[in-house]
C-alpha cells in the first residue's frame, strides 16, 4: 500500500497543526484509519492453512484466534453467526488443530476510548484434511452401493408399533434425550434397551458395531436406532467405518440411523433401512403410530363392529325360527338315515380319537418349538461368544505384547547399565595407562630438564669465571691508569686548594694558591713570580 | 384372517379397515356379516393387546446387564 496513494485520498481542509516537511498532511487520525481499514478490505479475499492457536469462542459477537505455522501468524476473527453456520465446535478450535480459513484483511480503527486491531477476517472455515475425507467416503460409498449393501436393510419390515427398540447411542447424550422425546410424542412406553458407546473417536465404530450386534442376538428387538447429534464430517467420521456398515447392512433386524443434521450423510444412513435427520424423527421412524391416536381409533373401530354386530343378530332372528323348523326337518331326515347316522357317529368318535391322539403330538411340538427357541438363543450367544473370542485373543496378546516391551525395556536399561559399567571400566583403564604414561614422560622431562639445569650451572660457572677473569683483567687496566700508581712512583700532581687539578702555569699563576698532592700526603704552596725564574722553568 | 402368530400390528388394523369397509358397504350377507364381525372383534382384541403393551410404562434395560443376566443363565426378563 502506497501511503502517498492513501494520503492523496484526504483532504486536509480542516485547520490543522504545522506537519513534517516532505510528508503530506497532518490529518486527523481516524480518518486515516478508516481509510486504511477500506485500502485493507480491498485487498484480495484469499484461503489461509494453520495450526489453531489461543481460540477464543464466548459469547461476543466474535470467535477469536491464531493460525500459526513455522514462518508466520496471523489473528483472525470470525463473525459467531458465520460459525454457527459451517456448525463448527469449540473443539474444531482446539488448540494444535490444522484449519483451512478464507477470508480477508480488516482493520478495526478503534476509537478514543478502544484500542485498534488488525484482524484476518474468516468467513468460512473448515478442518484440513477435510476434502480427503470426503473423497474417500465417496469411495467407499461407491465401493459398498456396487456390492448391493445399500439395499439389504431396505428389504426388511419396519414394524410400526415394535414393543422393544434397541438404541446405540452415547450415555447421557443430547441425543438419547430427544429420542426418549421422540417417544413421548408418540405416547409409546414399551421398552428400549440402551447399548451405550462412545460416538466420536477411534473406539467409537468397533464398540458401535459390538453394541448393534450384541442387540441384534440378545436384545430380542423389534428395530435398532443409532443416533447421536450434529458435528463436523471429522466427528461424525466412526459412523462412516466400513465394518460398522457392513455389519448393518448384513443384519437381520431393520436398523434406523439419525446421525448428525440434515446436511450430514454418513455411510450408515446410507445402508440402514430408514435414514433419519435427527433423532426426534429416529423415534418417530421407530414407531410408526401415534399409540394414544391409535387407540382411539380402535375404540371407534370396535364400536363400530359392535354396531353391525348387533344389526346382524338383529337381521338374523326372523330367520331363526325357519332356521330351527329346517334343522328339525334335517335331524327327521338323519333319524330316517339311521345307519347312514350311525356310520356318522362312528366317524365322529374316530375322529375325535384321532383328536385325541394329535393332543401329544401337539405338546410334543410346543416342546420342540421352545427346544429350537432356546437352541437358537444359545447358538446365538455362542456366535457372539465367537466373535469377542478373537477380540479377547487380540487383547490377550496385546497384554503379553505389553510385557514384553516392558521386559524388553527392562533388559535394554539393564544392558545399558552394564554397557556403561563396562565403558566407565575401560576408560578409567585407559584413563590410568595415560596419566602412567604422562608421569613417565615427565618423568623423563624432569630428568632432562636436571641435565640441562647442570649444563646451564656448569656455562653459568664458566661464564661467572670468566667474567671474573675478565673483571680481573680490566681492574689490572684500570690500576695500570691509576694516577695513585704514578704518584707511588714519585710523581705528584698540582691542584687548587678544593682538589681541582691544575694542568698549566696560567692556570696555576691565576689559582695563586694549590697543593701539592703526592703519593703520601698534600703539601699547600703559592706562587712566588718574585724569585728568580730557572731557565729550566722548575721552581 | 384370525390373529395368528404371523399377525402383526400392521397386518391387523389393514384388515380390520377392509372390514370396516365391507360392512359398510351393506353387501356382506348375514353370514359374512356374522364372520366378518368376529373376525373383526378378535382382530381388535389383538391390535388392543399391542397398544396395551407398550401403553402401560416405558421400561429401560441396558444391553450389557440384559448380556450378562443371560451369560449367567438367568431368563431374559419378560416383555
Amino acid at each position: 500500500m502506497a501511503e502517498n496513494g492513501l494520503a492523496s485520498t484526504l483532504d486536509a481542509a480542516t485547520p490543522q497543526p504545522a506537519g513534517v516537511e516532505g510528508y503530506p498532511g497532518p490529518f486527523p487520525v481516524g480518518r486515516y484509519a478508516v481509510k486504511l481499514r477500506e485500502r485493507m478490505r480491498d485487498l484480495a479475499r484469499v484461503c489461509v492453512v494453520g495450526e489453531v492457536t489461543g481460540a477464543r469462542v464466548g459469547q461476543g459477537p466474535n470467535v477469536y484466534f491464531e493460525l500459526r505455522d513455522a514462518d508466520g501468524a496471523l489473528p483472525c476473527a470470525m463473525w459467531r453467526t458465520d460459525f454457527e453456520r459451517a456448525r463448527l465446535t469449540p473443539d474444531d478450535l482446539r488448540d494444535g488443530a490444522q484449519v483451512v480459513a478464507a477470508g480477508g484483511c480488516d482493520y478495526y480503527v478503534g476509537s478514543a476510548s478502544a484500542s485498534p486491531s488488525f484482524r484476518f477476517r474468516v468467513q468460512e472455515l473448515r478442518p484440513a484434511g477435510e476434502g480427503d475425507l470426503l473423497a474417500r467416503l465417496e469411495r467407499l460409498r461407491r465401493q459398498l452401493a456396487g456390492e448391493g449393501l445399500f439395499e439389504l436393510q431396505k428389504r426388511l419390515p419396519v414394524a410400526r408399533l415394535p414393543r422393544r427398540i434397541g438404541v446405540v447411542t452415547a450415555e447421557g447424550s443430547a441425543a438419547r434425550r430427544d429420542f426418549l422425546a421422540g417417544l413421548e410424542r408418540r405416547s409409546w412406553r414399551g421398552t428400549i434397551v440402551w447399548g451405550y458407546a462412545p460416538v466420536q473417536d477411534r473406539r467409537a465404530a468397533p464398540a458401535i458395531a459390538a453394541q448393534v450386534r450384541d442387540l441384534a442376538a440378545f436384545g430380542r428387538v423389534d428395530a435398532i436406532v443409532v443416533t447421536r447429534g450434529g458435528g463436523s464430517i471429522a466427528d461424525l467420521w466412526a459412523f462412516c467405518d466400513e465394518a460398522l456398515c457392513r455389519t448393518v447392512a448384513l443384519l437381520g433386524v431393520p436398523v434406523i440411523s439419525a446421525v448428525g443434521h440434515d446436511v450430514d450423510r454418513t455411510l450408515i444412513d446410507d445402508v440402514s433401512a430408514v435414514c433419519c435427520s435427527t433423532p426426534t424423527h429416529a423415534a418417530e421412524a421407530a414407531v410408526g403410530i401415534d399409540c394414544a391416536a391409535a387407540r382411539a381409533h380402535l375404540s371407534a373401530t370396535a364400536v363400530r363392529v359392535d354396531d353391525h354386530g348387533r344389526r346382524a343378530v338383529d337381521r338374523r332372528a326372523p330367520l331363526a325360527a325357519a332356521t330351527r323348523r329346517v334343522d328339525r326337518a334335517l335331524r327327521r331326515a338323519v333319524d330316517r338315515r339311521g345307519p347312514l347316522a350311525m356310520a356318522a357317529r362312528r366317524i365322529d368318535r374316530a375322529g375325535r380319537r384321532a383328536v385325541d391322539r394329535r393332543a401329544p403330538l401337539t405338546t410334543a411340538a410346543r416342546r420342540v418349538d421352545q427346544a429350537g427357541r432356546l437352541a437358537v438363543v444359545r447358538r446365538a450367544r455362542e456366535l457372539a461368544s465367537h466373535s469377542r473370542a478373537p477380540r479377547a485373543q487380540l487383547n490377550r496378546h496385546l497384554v503379553q505384547l505389553h510385557q514384553k516391551a516392558r521386559e524388553m525395556r527392562a533388559a535394554s536399561r539393564r544392558g545399558i547399565d552394564i554397557r556403561q559399567g563396562w565403558q566407565r571400566r575401560i576408560a578409567a583403564t585407559v584413563l590410568d595407562r595415560k596419566v602412567a604414561a604422562a608421569r613417565a614422560g615427565a618423568d623423563r622431562e624432569r630428568t632432562a630438564l636436571a641435565a640441562r639445569v647442570a649444563d646451564l650451572d656448569r656455562a653459568a660457572r664458566v661464564l661467572g669465571e670468566r667474567q671474573a677473569q675478565a673483571l680481573k683483567v680490566c681492574r689490572s687496566s684500570l690500576d695500570a691508569h691509576d694516577p695513585q700508581r704514578t704518584l707511588e712512583r714519585g710523581y705528584a700532581v698540582v691542584a687548587t686548594p678544593d682538589g681541582d687539578p691544575l694542568a698549566g702555569t696560567g692556570a696555576l699563576r691565576a689559582a695563586g694558591a694549590f697543593q701539592v698532592l703526592m703519593a703520601d700526603g698534600a703539601v699547600a704552596a703559592h706562587v712566588d713570580e718574585d724569585r728568580e725564574e730557572r731557565p729550566d722553568g722548575r721552581d | 384372517m384370525a390373529a395368528t402368530e404371523t399377525t402383526t400390528y400392521e397386518t391387523a388394523v389393514e384388515r380390520l379397515e377392509q372390514i370396516i369397509a365391507r360392512l359398510d358397504s351393506n353387501e356382506a350377507g348375514l353370514r359374512e356379516t356374522l364372520e366378518l364381525c368376529t373376525e373383526g372383534r378378535a382382530l381388535i382384541e389383538y391390535a388392543a393387546g399391542e397398544l396395551d403393551a407398550v401403553g402401560q410404562g416405558l421400561r429401560e434395560l441396558k444391553l450389557d446387564e440384559l448380556i450378562a443376566r443371560l451369560e449367567g443363565g438367568a431368563q431374559p426378563p419378560p416383555e
